[in-house]
């Protein structure tokens, strides 16, 4: 992954032009395809991952809903055969009480407004509203469901996304320091949990202390990471 | 269409146990894919089909990043979720093992284990070509085709 160039929505990217004449190229979120031309749609640093893919990494806080993402969600209101849920997107997202592990139309699972949730958004689609589940194919819930006690925050998008790239050193940094849980969505929430309150704060001061800090400088922060804690 | 509906297919009993789960989720998907294009079918251009682009979109980050789960507890504090972490781990590790380049070409060892097992070839050498080549032999294989099943075995089975 290189940051080679930034990019301002308009700019024609002739490099991805240049490629796709010959291979397949994969066009991300702030990438617009017209016929032959690759235009930007977002301002940022124009990344690249091996061996074709490209986006635009902008810096966002407003969640656009996109299949495949594992997001984190507020349960709003029982609304019938489904829950609303807030997941930070323009419209609220819905969940069928029947995707969850082991839910039948009798026995549904026991979700009240406020509960917090790591679902999987299952269809997003600019005119309908958001699908979620809590189940995989095999119906099964693996990671996803309920998440009881511990403490939630917000943050930008491109905070949680960076917690999430395989290489990011901050999780590890802060398993060296105590025990810990956690769940982060792409939708910029962050939900952690550890023995004790104090903990827990700390845990917090630490991730939302990285918000700033940029590809490159990232593992020097996560040095510093034991004196955000203390404080 | 018609060879279509010709096609085997596992039954649902076989599907449903634990062991074909993996095949379970192809089938699936491969009956939802026929049904969206069954959907769709005369909404689809030939336009639409029929234009190479070399472009695909890809609206998610975390594809397109390759971004991991974001649920992970560390030292203990959810047993049950890190008992998922380390399964995945090792599925993961599965993965790469088998992207190892091989020290040995198959070619190479193809030649290795004709030369091994040439001077032990007897079982072939013993038996005479003509027996092999010749049609007319019947081999021994077919006599047990003409062995009549016992009577109370047949009954057995048809109970069954």
């Amino acid at each position: 992954m290189t940051s080679s160039n930034f990019v301002m929505p308009g700019d024609r990217v002739s490099s991805i032009e240049d490629l796709a004449k010959t291979k397949r190229v994969i066009l991300g979120p702030g990438l617009r395809r017209l016929d032959d031309k690759v235009v930007a749609s977002k301002a940022g640093p124009l990344r690249h991952k091996e061996p074709n893919t490209f986006w635009v990494d902008n810096y966002q806080r407003r969640y656009v809903p996109a299949r495949g993402d594992l997001v984190l969600g507020i349960v709003r209101a029982k609304a019938g055969d489904v829950y609303r849920v807030d997941i930070g997107s323009a419209d609220v997202a819905t969940i069928s009480y029947l995707a969850f592990e082991a839910a039948t139309k009798k026995n549904r699972p026991d979700l009240n407004p406020g509960d917090m949730i790591y679902a999987r958004v299952l269809n997003a689609n600019a005119d309908i509203e958001p699908e979620l589940v809590c189940v995989n194919s095999n119906g099964k819930r693996g990671k996803l469901g309920v998440l009881q006690d511990g403490f939630f925050f917000k943050c930008s998008l491109n905070l949680g996304r960076m917690l999430l790239r395989e290489n990011c050193p901050a999780l590890g940094a802060l398993n060296e320091e105590l025990p810990y849980e956690i769940a982060v969505g792409v939708n910029g929430r962050i939900w952690v949990k550890a023995h004790t309150p104090r903990d827990t704060l700390g845990l917090v001061n630490a991730i939302l202390s990285l918000e700033n800090a940029g590809y490159a400088e990232i593992e020097k922060v996560c040095g510093n990471l034991t004196e955000v804690m203390q404080t | 269409m018609y060879a279509k509906h010709n096609k085997p297919k596992l039954s649902r009993g076989v599907l449903d146990m634990k062991f074909m789960q993996r095949t379970k989720a192809k089938v699936d998907k491969e009956a939802d894919d026929e049904q969206g294009r069954a959907l769709y079918s005369n909404e689809i251009s030939g336009n639409m089909l029929n234009s190479n682009s070399n472009f695909i979109i890809e609206p998610s980050y975390s594809i397109c990043e390759g971004l991991i789960d974001g649920r992970l507890s560390f030292r203990g504090m959810n047993p049950e979720l890190e008992r998922l972490m380390e399964l995945e781990q090792a599925e993961k590790q599965v993965k790469t093992k088998q992207e190892q380049p091989k020290e040995v070409s198959d070619v190479e060892m193809a030649k290795y284990m004709q030369r091994k097992f040439n001077g032990k070839n007897d079982f072939n050498k013993r038996k005479p070509n003509a027996i092999l080549n010749n049609k007319a032999f019947k081999p021994k294989k077919q006599k047990h085709h003409f062995m009549k099943p016992r009577e109370d075995d047949d009954s057995g089975e048809a109970e069954a």
